[in-house]
């Protein structure tokens, strides 16, 4: 008897849901057998049964319009085919929407990967494009040349360009429009609002028509100026003190106490040599004569269609007629060679020691965006392995298989799109905090904002990558096999792992991203050594337990007697000071650019004269044991050390090697160091360690130390920086420093005060920033490779349970399954790590000029690497093989063993199987009515 | 309230008691249900199976219960209801309450607990 029909018929007049009438007809037929089974007649049972049906009716309005929830998600119907190529893509879109909101997690897990990949990449890619490719302000700024001097192939010691080749050339030339002279100096503003310190270019007038630079309002000034005190502001600091009141023209402001009138302002964007430039006062360069050599730095402007390498020619031919500056060419350039000129576009002179880390960055955030495709497309791939069947229903259905590889590319399209939103809301973010993450020397720093190039490259890769990740579970489509995927009833046939086309390819995908993984943690651990290394070179000094501050008494303020008296003060208020261990200032401090330079004759110990070219420096007593430089040979300076005493020098290690061998002590050298007009003669009492002052890489030169308390009671140096030394925490000292400072003259400010150590850490920021950066990267790669292999290996052992239970059925043991997922892991980790390994070997090369003190081929990273990628505690590539396995056993219903869990998993794969049919069924039927 | 409406309302809260407390045991559906509230309650709470369902569905709209077609091999399917968290919640504090309503009534008017 068809009771679902009876129990319809009677209910026929309420009206209930199919799933309703199917339950009460089950119950109808179950009332009915138990009756029959108690004896009774078939009219006692019906009558049985008819009575539950009258009172069903009676309780029609409870089961009326109802409908069971269905625990089994509705399946959503695909698309119908349209006509053109194109049609119906936004009902595709809408699929793919629908799918994805079904797997939260999936989704969240492949938007997220895909955000970080693009979102790193457009950072990137936005900051390459700004430093390296963005056209620089000034107009026609690719005829800008930067030039440097050099004599007998030696760059000078300071700054790069000397009046004598400047004006040799500058009168004659034929290649350039023109030469500009600047050089740059902080000084102390007054005369508008509060004092500070600020960056002010002293550069001669053609600087603006070399620039091509046009003022915000005035003038800009003019050749006729140059021994005039004017000065252009900059448009911040215009807006900032004159609230960019135009009036602010004609005013005057006042720099180390020297007035200069405002005739003009220039804007901000067009800020030369960077925006840290405040002001602009005129540079006459002066006439070589005689002894005097004045340096600066200097930019041309190429004449149409002349070249840099035809001005450096033309440079070079004309500064051989530059006039003869004997010993101080010397000094300054430590030869007295032929004079040579280069010439370097202005954008690589600005960015050339940046370009190839920016690239190594690039090509390594490339990578990380590889991974994070890749991971994406091999869990598309994992996921189109379970829809098979539905390809296979809706092929078997007449969709083209175009049509099937243009859905899947979508559903990818959808994945990536969606990742490079966020991936760009990512970039957005963190761009907002480059100038504080970025060091303050980086160049092209204001330049650097998310244009409509770096947003189309954002869209663009996520075209590209969604298109391309989409492809290949496409490319599968195109592979599949009607017949066999309709009548195969699982997944993954036994002994399927890792011979199909997809298990190929997600090997293979997997291996690339452990690669890809092993290639950037080698790159990153690389870098960092090599910064370890650069932190703990010996740089002749201690940096530890030491503070620094600069004191800048400007001559026209503090002449060389008060400077002398305020510099003793404030070094007896330090030593007073508990705490301090040594108080003591040097006139040329480690870690401070610039400096002088002077060369002088000595007596050699063959009785000869030598020319020597040393750096000098003032220092007071305690400066050595303050710095912590090493005497290594007879003493320091001491107290006693005045002017009643004899003249004393102290030399470091390379002045005594380089002039006089072993037996420095006791030579007696003119004293001053051009400091002193008056001839005198000193002995030089100790020889110190070498400091290297910039970088730890730093050639050491000669310096000459003087006793500042040997000068006549007089200060020749108008900068200087106090080092203090204490047993504590140094930066507990700044307070105490500043406040000696102060008291000694209400004016004085004391500035850049900062410990040694941080000192050093600026120095360091690139290496230390390139080093971090590739670390996130290389440790995003992991955890996306990780994210990947775990979801993907989870996905495959779920996939071969079939063959894990045939096995386990046929007596392996739970030990032998577990070898054999971790067995596959481990082959993918071993390819992974191999052609990585390779890959490193290759791409480090191009790292090796980041590196100092570690080869790129340096054998212990090469070897600790790999072992850190197979580490079981590292979330790369152990963990998710050994998750994997737990995944599976985990599956296993609490108290079930042997044949219990056997038949348990089986009945679990029959149920799941079947409803997989159910599914298909209902696909077919719902594509039917779409269809017609 | 009335003493009818008192003892529909009792009669209700009874039910879906029971009904709770049957499925805590194990899944079960309707019609064992149905058999199995008359066999445990000795016939004393006259159910029938008629105002099953519209119980079970009043249920289900609740949450504290849910319905699924199971199909076991050579069977016809059949819809199995299950607790839900809500519904272990919900039978815990009903428990609680008529123990609390029987205690009291065994003290003020001396019926005893069966």
């Amino acid at each position: 008897m068809d009771w679902k029909a009876r129990v319809r018929t009677s209910l026929a007049s309420v009206g209930v849901a199919d799933e309703v009438a199917e339950e009460l007809a089950q119950h109808a037929r179950a009332e009915y057998d138990a009756a029959r089974a108690d004896g009774g007649t078939h009219e006692e049972a019906d009558l049985r049964v008819t009575a539950l049906l009258i009172r069903w009716k009676a309780e029609a309005p409870a089961l009326r319009h109802r409908n069971h929830r269905n625990r089994r998600l509705e399946a959503i119907e695909p698309p119908a085919e349209g006509s053109s190529p194109f049609a119906g893509i936004g009902r595709d879109f809408r699929y793919a929407a629908r799918l994805l909101r079904r797997q939260p997690r999936y989704a969240l897990i492949a938007i997220l990967t895909m955000a970080i990949g693009i979102g790193a990449t457009t950072l990137l890619f936005s900051v390459t494009y700004g430093v390296l490719v963005e056209p620089l302000p000034w107009p026609s700024a690719e005829r800008i040349v930067v030039l440097k001097e050099t004599r007998g192939g030696n760059p000078p010691r300071f700054n790069s360009f000397s009046n004598a080749a400047y004006l040799a050339w500058n009168d004659h030339a034929a290649t350039v429009d023109g030469l500009a002279a600047w050089s740059q100096r902080s000084v102390t503003l007054t005369g508008a609002g509060d004092p500070d310190r600020i960056r002010v270019v002293a550069a001669s007038a053609s600087l603006f028509t070399v620039l091509d630079a046009r003022p915000l309002i005035g003038a800009l000034f003019e050749a006729k100026d140059e021994s005039a005190p004017v000065v252009v502001l900059s448009e911040s600091l215009w807006r900032q003190r004159f609230g960019a009141d135009p009036s602010a023209l004609g005013r005057s402001v006042s720099f180390d106490g020297e007035a200069h009138t405002i005739v003009g302002v220039l804007p901000d964007r067009l800020s030369y040599p960077d925006r840290q430039a405040r002001a602009w006062i005129p540079l006459r360069v002066p006439p070589a004569s005689g002894n005097s050599l004045s340096m600066f730095e200097a930019i041309g402007r190429l004449r149409p269609g002349a070249t840099a390498a035809q001005a450096a020619a033309e440079g070079t031919a004309r500064g051989r007629f530059a006039a003869e500056t004997g010993l101080t060419t010397v000094a300054v350039f430590g030869s007295n060679g032929p004079l040579e000129i280069a010439a370097q576009p202005l954008r690589d002179a600005l960015t050339s020691d940046v370009r190839r880390p920016l690239i190594v960055l690039l090509v390594a955030v490339g990578l990380l965006l590889f991974t994070a495709t890749a991971n994406v497309a091999s869990l598309q791939l994992a996921r189109a392995t379970t829809r098979q069947r539905e390809m296979a229903v809706r092929a078997a259905l007449g969709a083209g298989i175009a049509r099937l590889a243009r859905q899947l590319v979508v559903e990818s399209l959808l994945i990536s799109l969606a990742g490079g939103a966020v991936g760009l809301a990512l970039a957005w973010t963190l761009h907002g905090f480059l100038p504080v993450v970025l060091p303050a020397d980086f160049p092209r720093i204001d330049d650097l904002d998310i244009t409509v190039v770096a947003v189309s490259f954002a869209v663009l890769t996520a075209v590209v990558t969604g298109v391309v990740f989409g492809l290949i579970p496409a490319l599968r489509a195109r592979r599949l096999d009607l017949v066999k995927a309709l009548t195969e009833d699982s997944t993954a046939p036994v002994g399927a792992g890792g011979r199909s086309f997809t298990s190929r390819a997600r090997m293979l995908i997997m291996s690339g991203q452990v690669g890809v993984a092993c290639v950037l943690l080698i790159g990153a651990a690389l870098l960092g050594r090599s910064f370890l290394v650069l932190l703990a070179t010996d740089r002749g000094y201690d940096p530890s337990g030491v503070l620094t501050a600069r004191i800048a008494l400007a001559p026209a303020t503090y002449p060389a007697p008060l400077r002398h008296a305020l510099v003793r003060t404030i070094l007896d208020r330090l030593e007073a000071t508990p705490g301090v261990t040594h108080a003591s200032f040097t006139s040329e401090h480690p870690l401070t650019p610039g400096g002088s330079t002077s060369a002088f004759g000595i007596r050699s110990s063959d009785g000869g004269t030598i020319t020597v070219q040393a750096s000098p420096r003032i220092v007071s007593a305690r400066y050595f044991s303050a710095a912590g430089i090493r005497v290594v040979d007879g003493r320091g300076f001491s107290e006693t050390d005045t002017e009643s005493a004899s003249p004393v020098v102290v030399v470091n290690r390379t002045f005594a090697r380089r002039f006089l061998g072993d037996a420095a002590v006791g030579t007696r050298v003119p004293m001053g160091g051009g400091y002193e007009q008056v001839r005198r003669e000193a002995i030089i009492v100790g020889v110190v360690d070498d400091v290297r002052y910039l970088t730890a890489s730093d050639s050491s030169q000669p310096e000459v130390y003087y006793a500042y308390r040997q000068f006549g009671a007089r200060l020749p140096v108008s900068t200087v920086t106090l080092v203090v030394r204490t047993l504590d925490d140094p930066s507990m000292l700044a307070r105490p420093v500043r406040t000696a400072v102060r008291d000694a003259d209400s004016r004085l400010v004391a500035e850049s005060v900062r410990t040694m150590e941080e000192h050093m850490l600026l120095g360091l920021a690139r290496p230390r920033l390139y080093a971090i950066v590739l670390g996130g990267f290389a440790a995003s790669a992991l955890l996306i490779a990780a994210v990947g292999l775990f979801g993907v290996l989870s996905y495959t052992v779920a996939q071969r349970s079939r063959e894990l239970a045939v096995r386990t059925a046929l007596g392996a043991r739970r030990v032998d399954v577990v070898k054999l997922v971790f067995g596959q892991t481990m082959m993918i980790a071993a390819m992974g790590i191999a052609g990585g390994l390779v890959a490193s070997f290759v791409l480090t090369q191009s790292i090796a000029a980041l590196l100092h003190g570690v080869t790129p081929h340096d054998r212990a990273t090469f070897v600790i690497v790999p072992l850190v990628l197979v580490d079981r505690r590292c979330p790369g590539v152990a963990a998710p093989g050994a998750q994997g396995c737990e995944t599976r056993s985990s599956a296993r219903p609490e108290g079930l063993t042997g044949d219990q869990e056997i038949r348990s998993l089986l009945s679990k794969l029959l149920v799941s199987e079947r409803e997989d049919r159910i599914d298909a069924a209902r696909a077919m039927s719902r594509d039917e009515p779409g269809r017609n | 309230m009335g003493i009818d409406a008192l003892a529909r309302e009792l009669k209700r809260g009874s039910t879906e008691l029971l009904i709770l407390a049957l499925l805590e045991e194990r899944d079960r559906h309707g019609y064992e249900l149905a058999g199995l509230i008359d066999d445990r309650s000795r016939g004393a709470i006259s159910f029938h199976a008629a105002s099953l369902y519209p119980t079970l569905y009043r249920m289900e709209d609740k949450d504290l219960i849910e319905g699924r077609w199971v199909e076991k091999a050579g069977q016809r399917r059949r819809r199995y209801y299950r607790l839900t968290a809500v519904g272990k919640k919900t039978l815990a504090s009903q428990r609680g309450v008529w123990d609390t309503f029987f205690e009291a009534l065994n003290r003020v008017a001396r019926i005893r607990q069966a």
